[in-house]
């Protein structure tokens, strides 16, 4: 059964530092990785294979850097990796993404699983996953804190806030995951140094048929939220400055929700 | 000339510092109160293949390269030097074996030591000698084909855990130090309560008794009475590791350092603000990039060299050079505290701590500078 887990390359958020003058993030020199929650997903996807056998097989859409970026997931339990490689993929909105995805994944074998975390680390949209499902005309869970496989059949629950739902679907399905789902497994030095020797399969977005059109959608500001301090100041003496303490929280809308 | 990572370097540095920050650092604290590292802590660093990762693939290691040793050692410090003082002098006695041993013996410690299932020791220091090996007193015996070794070691680190210990004793027919590889807690070995020492506690330091200890003679490391050359080679591959865990700590100085300095308000603003503080976080981070790019520098050096002299060379001004800075930045880290850096309750305070052992251990800088010096005037 092949085991496909979608991840995607961005700066390492944990690298990214705030321009305080302008609040802009400054991401020069900051190195790539693949997402966090994608790493959830690619936990779940070789937890999966050790327990039903298989291949689980990374599938990424990026920039050349993905080359590099990809061995981070083949160091993590991945067995090979299919990605798709075009300058103008970087960056490119949701809808491009999951078509070249599913493309991919389409063309190199049977699906089994197709697993995605929730939403990506950089932009959060949510959306690459759900359109891959309508692309292959897959059924699709989302929010996925817990998953588990027997023979054709996969059982999951969704984490939905206010309550927990459990489904059951036939594979082959698409999963979305949240990051309770498992802790990802840090990877030891030897599967590291395996990564690069691991297959690849490299296709450009034509050989898919996949044609990237102009982006339709413009980012109107990607600032830091402003962190200022309210700088209030009781000083009418104990009993007086807790009942304005609680009234000053209280018009923040931080107690009484 | 590419000062860059390779992705592998990249990562097994990050898969350092993601294990040092889930399992170390919530408990850094409790190492340093106790003089203690919990054994799940070694369990997992050979899991992940930090013990080998100098060492070849055919003895056991993973084959990614001394240059990428540096890279785990400092993220390990950067939580716990304690926990890096250990994984520093097991590398010494594991280096030590993998240069000067046979394939014989490499073939027997090697797997376990690179696999971190045994943690090696190096025993050369003494109750009245730390560097003068004219002046050891431990003694090895010829008894048929074994050596009956007897005498005392002081300052040795893991000496209490299960593997390899290289000692340096003088043997009697050269009457010259000699060293041998010994499995520690055999018969007629046996050591002392830790010390209680100021820092990298939980990287514990024991004496060890050597009472008619019966070594094989085929555990002669390196030729008999040339003990000097595997103390003085073997070393200084224990010096990308002193360096190292020097560099860990310094990062770590840095970090809280300007954690702290923009967090601590004075009238409407914080201490960031003072020209004062912003110097000292300068100065800070000059050393620490000297410091960083001198040990890795030094990590490379060991995984290229040719020349065993110059390596020591390039070793001892590495040491000498990056402990003394961690000890500078690691004193303005806590001027940058004021005296709460002086409180146990901050870590910047166990940084300083930490911080002086450098300049002590693995010999001390002066004698670094001897050595560098002796090279280039010769």
């Amino acid at each position: 059964m092949n085991i496909y887990v979608c991840v995607k390359q961005t700066v390492d958020l944990q690298q990214v530092r705030i321009r305080k003058e302008t609040r802009e993030p400054v991401l020069d020199g900051v190195p790539l990785t693949i997402g966090n929650i994608d790493k959830n997903a690619l936990e779940e996807g070789v937890r999966l294979r050790d327990k039903l056998g298989g291949k689980v097989i990374g599938v990424s859409a990026g920039s050349e850097e993905l080359n590099d970026t990809i061995k981070e997931a083949l160091a993590m339990g991945a067995d090979e990796a299919i990605m798709i490689i075009a300058p103008e993929l970087e960056g490119a909105e949701s809808s491009t993404v999951a078509m070249a995805l599913a493309k991919a994944i389409e063309k190199t074998g049977e699906i089994g699983i197709i697993l995605l975390g929730e939403g990506s680390s950089d932009n959060y949209s949510g959306q690459v996953g759900p359109r891959i499902a309508e692309i292959l005309d897959l059924p699709q869970i989302t929010y996925v804190s817990s998953l588990e496989a027997e023979g054709n059949t996969v059982k999951a629950v969704r984490n939905l806030e206010d309550c927990f739902e459990t489904v059951e679907a036939e594979m082959p399905v698409v999963v979305s995951v949240v990051s309770e789902i498992n802790e990802p497994r840090i990877p030891a030095v030897t599967q590291i140094l395996k990564a690069g020797r691991k297959p690849k399969q490299i296709y450009s977005p034509a050989e898919l048929g996949v044609e990237i059109a102009g982006s339709q959608i413009k980012t109107i500001s990607n600032l830091a939220p402003e962190q200022d301090r309210k700088r209030l100041l009781f000083q009418e003496g104990v009993g007086q400055d807790v009942k304005s303490l609680v009234a000053a929280l209280e018009s923040e809308g931080l107690l009484g929700r | 000339m590419d000062f860059k990572l390779t992705k592998e370097q990249e990562l097994i540095q990050k898969a350092a510092r993601e294990f040092a920050e889930k399992s170390i650092m919530p408990i850094a604290e409790q190492i340093d109160r106790d003089n203690f590292v919990p054994q799940e802590i070694f369990d997992e660093m050979g899991e992940l293949g930090f013990f080998g990762l100098q060492f070849p693939e055919e003895d056991g290691g993973t084959g990614a390269g001394y240059s990428c040793y540096p890279l785990v050692v400092e993220q390990i410090a950067r939580a716990s030097s304690g926990v890096a003082m250990t994984f520093s002098v097991h590398s010494l006695g594991t280096s030590a074996i993998y240069t000067f041993g046979t394939p014989e013996q490499k073939a027997r410690y090697m797997p376990d030591a690179s696999s971190g299932k045994k943690l090696s020791s190096f025993a050369f220091t003494e109750p009245a000698t730390g560097s003068d090996p004219k002046q050891i007193t431990t003694t090895a015996v010829q008894d048929g084909d074994y050596y009956i070794i007897n005498g005392t070691k002081r300052f040795i680190s893991a000496a209490d855990l299960d593997g390899p210990i290289v000692i340096f004793a003088k043997d009697d027919e050269t009457g010259k130090p000699t060293a041998f590889i010994v499995d520690k807690n055999c018969p007629g070995y046996s050591v002392s309560e830790p010390w209680h020492k100021i820092g990298n506690r939980g990287g514990r330091l024991l004496d060890v008794y050597l009472k008619d200890v019966r070594v094989p003679a085929a555990n002669l490391l390196g030729p008999k009475g040339n003990g000097y050359m595997v103390l003085q080679y073997g070393i200084a591959f224990g010096k990308v590791g002193v360096s190292s865990t020097a560099l860990g700590g310094m990062q770590a100085a840095l970090e809280l350092s300007i954690k702290y300095a923009k967090e601590k308000a004075h009238r409407d603003s914080t201490i960031a603000k003072f020209p004062t503080t912003q110097v000292t976080i300068a100065k800070i981070a000059e050393k620490v990039e000297a410091a960083r790019w001198l040990t890795y520098r030094l990590g490379y050096l060991a995984e290229s060299t040719k020349d065993l002299r110059e390596f020591a060379k390039e070793a001892a001004l590495t040491k000498a050079f990056v402990t003394e800075a961690a000890v500078d930045v690691s004193r303005m880290a806590v001027a940058v505290h004021g005296s709460y850096g002086l409180m146990d309750d901050y870590k910047v305070s166990m940084i300083y701590r930490d911080a002086i052992i450098g300049e002590q251990i693995e010999g001390v800088n002066d004698m670094q500078r001897m050595i560098v010096a002796g090279n280039l005037l010769s």
